[in-house]
């Protein structure tokens, strides 16, 4: 993870500021950075997203391709993470710098969204044991600037509630052999249920108290995070600690409340700016990458 | 302004892949009109006077068709009355799509200068472009783009000054579009509406194609077809197994009958036979069709029945004729798999040449139409010209064959000519038989060398100079493309040198150009009596390629030293110059080897030749090369009406074979340097054994003269035919051996890399190739090119590597060899024709070749002429006929016919039927009481009827 170089002195101001709920930037403890979301980005995906999140630049596409199911869930689609840490984003990255964390972001990402809870995937089963959609999710780390996770789980829901999957059906004759039919009308396409695909909400430890979206700066003062991923009803899916510190119970209990508290207020915006811009439909002005 | 275009498809392999692709628009896109003041353009295409006469448009306008317009009349648009017609990019998009003979007739109006066809590029208009809205097919989108732009179109004109305004007309057949464009105020008709208003030309209303619509006024509403599936059911089908896909192949003599062609796997592939209206399901020749394979006991046996469709009568006439069909042969061993045609695939129309069959109520239009080649079924056209059209040749296209229809539907496409002119008979055999003949291009001739040509220094470097050999050539009289050359003289270790020069064409066709292309379309020169349709421009076929006597010319060599024992101790190939000493004929050269007094060089150079090549002969039948026979015949033409005045069988001196043995020792020679040299992608040409089954006939011959053939092998044939005599019938052995080569397979060209059996049957030798006739066939050609790479005188080009391209070009070859030697038997039989026509009725002595269920096929020696005698007729009482299978013979009231039957006949030219004028033949003896001999049929054009030369070498 990239880091920054923090003295004692600048240490000891954060630490400080936080204990009175004042950061360093001017946010509470509970306030995220200036959050941007633009989807349908990459025209030749099936779904993308890209979130700027302070200075922190997450891209990702959602590309269906049709595979086999995995023979313990015959009736259900899965989804495959990749993440790929861009030398753009750091120095460090650089050679195979990146893939270390790219391990760790991506293992965590299949424990929070590869599961029937978090995505229906029994939708994207296409026939029960032979095909079904395998939605391969690529994350690009454009530039880094603290609470990956964060960043990278929101543009990941939104490029899920972007993604539209075309509709095939399978057409079988009389001996049983079956073939699958493409529709050919392009409009003519599935769309998933991102509902219950939850957000990811990162709490670090800084001194007594914590807070969330965490700059390099504060992530610098503290020990040891939580990872927490909610849904839009304040539900827990999972909780991972992250960082060389440790949390005592108490601790775990405020932050794990703060997170719930903090997810659910961060899931009815996101939805409802999603929703905005697919009503837009072609009429919205893309601001892409140069924006 | 930058656009995407995306859409979804499905790849090989079954996955879903998204495409998306760039789309530029541009605002510097012109109308193309002569009026437009406001567009920069430099050319304009279409005209300011747009003046095609109308009832419905007296105004000055511009044509804007449709896809389906384009696609179904394409005839009409081809029509020089037609002009100043806008073709959208959308329009010309979807007609490539779809069928791609259409779209390069359209790119060809295109591109005459004449007709006044502009290309708006409306999908790359910024004003044009539309997308694809939700919920829209892509055949609605283009119906919408199509309507935009003419919108567009009738807007920008409204800009020009009021007394020029032009109006665009949108032709459509589809109700919905018309009904759309016409609400958004824009000038809408039907194609029918559109041609039948023309003032200038009523006639062109012949041409329309018939659509939907009209196709239900003309028949009655009764089902006569059960109905193909569709697409989707054939292929789920093919692929499981329970249809089959194959080419359709109708039959000649019966045309109830026919077989697909179903490829199998490698050389895998079997024959379905067809049998009855009803499961031929309206295939027409050539198609791509599903058939079904019925159950083991519905199996038949191909019938030996000669039926002709007599002309337009009842439906259900053809009912009884299915029941005479069905009781022929049943004996369960000849039954073949049967099947019946469950949907078309691909049609394979085309447009067929052919003759009007006039309706007998006077005042019709409706008439039928039957086409020359007899595999092809009667067309049903609308036309008001036929008292015009009556008596000449036209080419008619099919439009559509409904389920309650007996005959397909077409229209009226072009007329030919008067039946019976020569040049009109010429062209209908070359349109026929598919010889490309048009003049050679601009293009082409752009890649001739320049005149006067001289062999440069650069040239003479490189070659070998060969000029002081007393080289001569052998060829039959008149022959302008001289392409061989030969030499022979004593070395001083006692050997012999003898050479082979072949023309050096690979030198001015270089690899690629469009000369290259136009010769390897065309593949072979064609000759027909009294016409060459050649395959490289004249100025090298007849005259810088050809080795005429006494000028110096390319050559490229192939020269053997010899021994005594006609043994070769060694070959090279070279490039070089000749000169050649002589063109002789073979009878000259005959003659000057028979003559002693004659002791010149080249007398003494052909004597050596003559000696070798008897010693190289008699070796190559020790080997078991089958001396096989087959009848001949050239026509004596009158130089001045080209009008045939006698007619002779070819006859064969020593000469002749002197030069084919010497042909065969280079092209034995050169194919195994290609080979050896280029493993992959030598151009070689093998002769398949025949299977054991196809010398059934040539058994059963035999067996009714007590003889056996051994068959097991090319020798073991080649001395069962040599021992075949019977005492007092010397032309028997004849008759064996014209049997003998029906029995054989065509000789082919393939690629040496994508096959592995090289045998040449006929020749008896592993490997062969065609090296030395490369004016007149393309093959050679590149055979020349490859050994060129080989001995290091010319580069290689990618093309010639590739096996794939090879072998496509292979077959393409191959394709036009069948198709030329056709159009020349086909020549022949024409002539044969105008032969007969003046001189009268004659009588002459023949042979029974083949018995029929109803009739016998006889053969005359002297003009090498084969017919069909019939013993049925449709208007009298059929004489008692027993046909047994057997033997085979046929007994008529009691007088049995066997084969080999000597018969004698009355040979006439039956004119009283303009459409097809044919060669009657009646049996004068034996004398058969009731003689039903109503019309026997020249037989050239019969495929069955092949040329040894033809076939073997």
């Amino acid at each position: 993870m990239a880091t920054v170089q923090v003295s004692e002195a600048e240490k000891v101001y954060i630490l400080h500021g936080v204990r009175d709920d004042l950061r360093v930037d001017g946010r509470g403890c509970e306030d995220y950075r200036h959050m941007e979301i633009e989807t349908d980005m990459v025209s030749n995906t099936d779904g993308s997203a890209k979130v700027t999140l302070g200075h922190t630049d997450v891209l990702v596409g959602v590309k269906a391709e049709m595979g086999k199911p995995r023979p313990m869930v015959p009736d259900e689609g899965y989804l495959e993470f990749f993440v790929d840490c861009s030398a753009n984003a750091t120095p460090e990255f650089e050679g195979r710098g990146g893939d270390e964390l790219g391990m760790e972001l991506s293992n965590t990402l299949y424990k929070v969204f590869n599961n029937r809870y978090s995505v229906d995937l029994k939708s994207l089963c296409i026939s029960p044991g032979e095909h079904c959609w395998v939605l391969y999710v690529d994350v690009l780390l454009l530039q880094c600037d603290g609470n990956l996770f964060d960043a990278i789980s929101v543009a990941i829901k939104a490029a899920l509630f972007n993604t539209k999957i075309p509709k095939v059906h399978i057409s079988e004759d009389e001996e049983g052999g079956k073939e699958i039919e493409l529709s050919d009308d392009p409009y003519d396409c599935m769309r998933l249920n991102v509902e219950n695909v939850p957000c990811i909400v990162t709490l670090c430890k800084v001194g007594h108290r914590h807070v969330v979206d965490a700059t390099l700066q504060e992530k610098a003062c503290s020990v040891a995070s939580l990872i927490i991923s909610v849904t839009h009803k304040g539900t827990v899916t999972c909780v991972r600690k992250v960082g060389g510190g440790s949390l005592d119970p108490e601790s775990i209990f405020e932050m794990t409340e703060t997170g719930k508290r903090v997810g659910k207020a961060l899931h009815a915006p996101l939805m409802a700016l999603l929703q905005e811009e697919e009503s837009l439909g072609k009429k919205r002005q893309k601001v892409g990458f140069l924006g | 302004m930058l656009k995407s275009k995306t859409f979804v498809k499905k790849t090989r392999s079954g996955g879903i892949m998204k495409i998306v692709r760039e789309h530029y628009l541009r605002d510097d896109i012109w109308c193309g009109s002569e009026v437009c003041t406001e567009c920069k353009q430099e050319e304009t295409v279409l005209q300011k006077d747009a003046c095609i006469e109308s009832n419905l448009c007296s105004f000055a306008h511009y044509l804007l068709p449709d896809t389906n317009i384009v696609l179904s009349q394409i005839d009409i648009l081809e029509d020089p009355l037609i002009k100043n017609v806008i073709i959208l990019q959308t329009v010309l998009q979807e007609v490539r799509h779809r069928s791609a003979p259409i779209y390069k007739r359209l790119k060809d109006i295109l591109h005459d200068k004449e007709k006044h066809f502009y290309t708006f590029t409306n999908e790359h208009h910024r004003e044009t472009y539309i997308e694809r809205e939700q919920g829209e097919s892509a055949n609605d989108r283009n119906d919408r783009a199509i309507r935009i732009s003419t919108k567009w179109y009738s807007d920008h004109l409204n800009n020009t000054p009021t007394d020029k305004r032009l109006k665009v007309v949108l032709l459509t057949n589809d109700r919905g579009n018309k009904e759309k464009a016409e609400e958004s105020g824009l000038l809408t008709y039907r194609c029918e509406e559109y041609v039948k208003s023309l003032i200038a030309n009523p006639e062109l209303v012949d041409r329309l194609a018939l659509t939907n619509d009209d196709k239900n006024e003309i028949t009655s509403s009764k089902v006569l077809f059960p109905e193909h599936l569709p697409l989707s059911r054939i292929q789920s089908g093919i692929k499981s197994g329970t249809f089959q896909q194959g080419t359709f192949r109708a039959s000649r003599d019966n045309y109830l009958e026919a077989t697909v062609f179903v490829h199998g796997e490698g050389d895998d592939s079997t024959e379905v036979l067809i049998q009855g209206l009803q499961n031929l399901n309206r295939a027409v020749h050539q198609d791509l069709v599903a058939v079904e394979i019925l159950p083991l006991d519905q199996w038949v046996a191909p019938s030996s029945v000669v039926l002709q469709d007599e002309g337009p009568k009842e439906d259900d006439v053809t009912e009884e004729e299915e029941a005479e069909l069905k009781s022929g042969p049943s004996g369960a061993a000849s039954r073949k798999p049967t099947g019946r045609v469950v949907g078309i695939i691909k049609r394979n129309w085309r447009p067929f040449c052919g003759m009007l069959f006039l309706s007998q109520i006077k005042e019709a239009t409706r008439h039928l139409f039957t086409p020359a080649d007899r595999r092809i079924p009667r067309i049903r056209i609308e036309t008001r010209q036929a008292a015009t059209l009556a008596g000449q040749r036209i080419m008619v296209a099919i439009d559509g064959w409904p389920k309650h229809s007996r005959y397909p539907n077409g229209h009226f496409v072009r007329s030919l000519g008067s039946a019976g002119d020569k040049e009109t008979e010429t062209e209908v055999l070359l349109l026929e038989h598919d010889v490309p003949h048009q003049d050679f291009s601009q293009a082409v001739l752009s890649f001739l060398p320049k005149m006067p040509w001289n062999i440069t220094e650069e040239d003479m470097a490189v070659r070998e100079d060969l000029r002081n050999l007393t080289v001569c050539s052998v060829d039959p009289p008149g022959c302008t493309d001289i392409d061989d050359a030969l030499h022979c003289r004593d070395l001083p270790n006692g050997n012999q040198e003898v050479g082979v020069h072949i023309a050096d064409v690979s030198h001015f066709i270089r690899p690629g150009n469009a000369m290259d292309l136009e010769a390897a379309n065309r593949g072979t020169t064609v000759y027909l009596t009294g016409r060459r349709i050649d395959m490289v421009p004249e100025l090298l076929s007849s005259n810088l390629c050809s080795l005429r006597s006494s000028v110096e010319r390319l050559a490229f060599s192939c020269i053997w030293e010899i021994n005594d024992k006609a043994e070769i101790v060694k070959t090279r190939f070279t490039k070089s110059v000749i000169n050649s000493k002589a063109s002789l004929t073979y009878a000259e050269a005959q003659m000057r080897i028979d003559d002693a007094n004659m002791n010149d060089d080249t007398t003494k150079s052909l004597r050596g030749l003559n000696r070798l090549a008897k010693i190289l002969k008699k070796r190559r039948i020790e080997k078991g090369a089958l001396t096989l026979s087959s009848p001949e015949v050239r026509f004596h033409i009158d130089s001045e009406t080209h009008d045939p005045i006698d007619l002779q069988t070819k006859e064969l001196k020593e000469t002749n074979s002197m030069v084919e043995e010497f042909m065969l020792l280079a092209n034995i020679s050169v194919a195994q340097k290609i080979y050896d040299e280029f493993s992959e992608c030598a151009l070689l040409r093998k002769h398949p054994a025949p299977p054991p089954s196809n010398y059934d006939i040539l058994n059963k011959a035999a067996k009714s003269k007590d003889m056996v053939i051994h068959t097991d092998s090319a020798k073991a044939l080649a001395d069962s035919l040599d021992a075949a005599q019977v005492d007092g019938f010397p032309y028997f052995n004849t008759l064996l051996r014209i049997l003998a080569t029906r029995c054989m397979m065509q000789a082919v060209y393939f690629c040496s890399g994508m096959d592995s059996d090289f045998h040449h049957y006929g020749l008896a030798s592993p490997i062969y190739t065609h090296f030395t006739s490369p004016i007149r066939r393309y093959s050679d050609i590149i055979v020349h090119r490859l050994l060129a790479v080989a001995i290091g005188a010319d580069s290689t080009y990618p093309d010639l590597m590739d096996k794939h391209k090879q072998s496509a070009l292979c077959n393409n070859l191959n394709y036009r060899h069948k198709m030329a030697q056709y159009a020349q038997r086909a020549s022949v039989a024409y002539h044969t024709q105008l032969f007969f026509k003046s001189r009268g009725i004659l009588n002459e002595e023949g042979f029974i070749l083949f018995v029929r269920k109803n009739a016998i096929i006889v053969l005359i020696p002297k003009f090498g002429l084969e017919g069909t005698v019939f013993f049925e007729n449709k208007d009298k009482p059929s004489p008692k006929l027993i046909f047994n299978e057997e033997a085979p013979s046929l007994t008529v009231e009691g007088h049995s016919f066997n084969m080999f039957d000597k018969v004698k006949v009355t040979i006439s030219l039956d004119a009283s039927n303009v459409q097809h004028q044919k060669i009657r033949m009646s049996l004068v003896e034996p004398v058969v009481r009731l003689l039903f001999q109503t019309q026997s049929l020249c037989n050239y054009r019969d495929p069955m009827v092949v040329n040894f030369h033809e076939v073997m070498n």
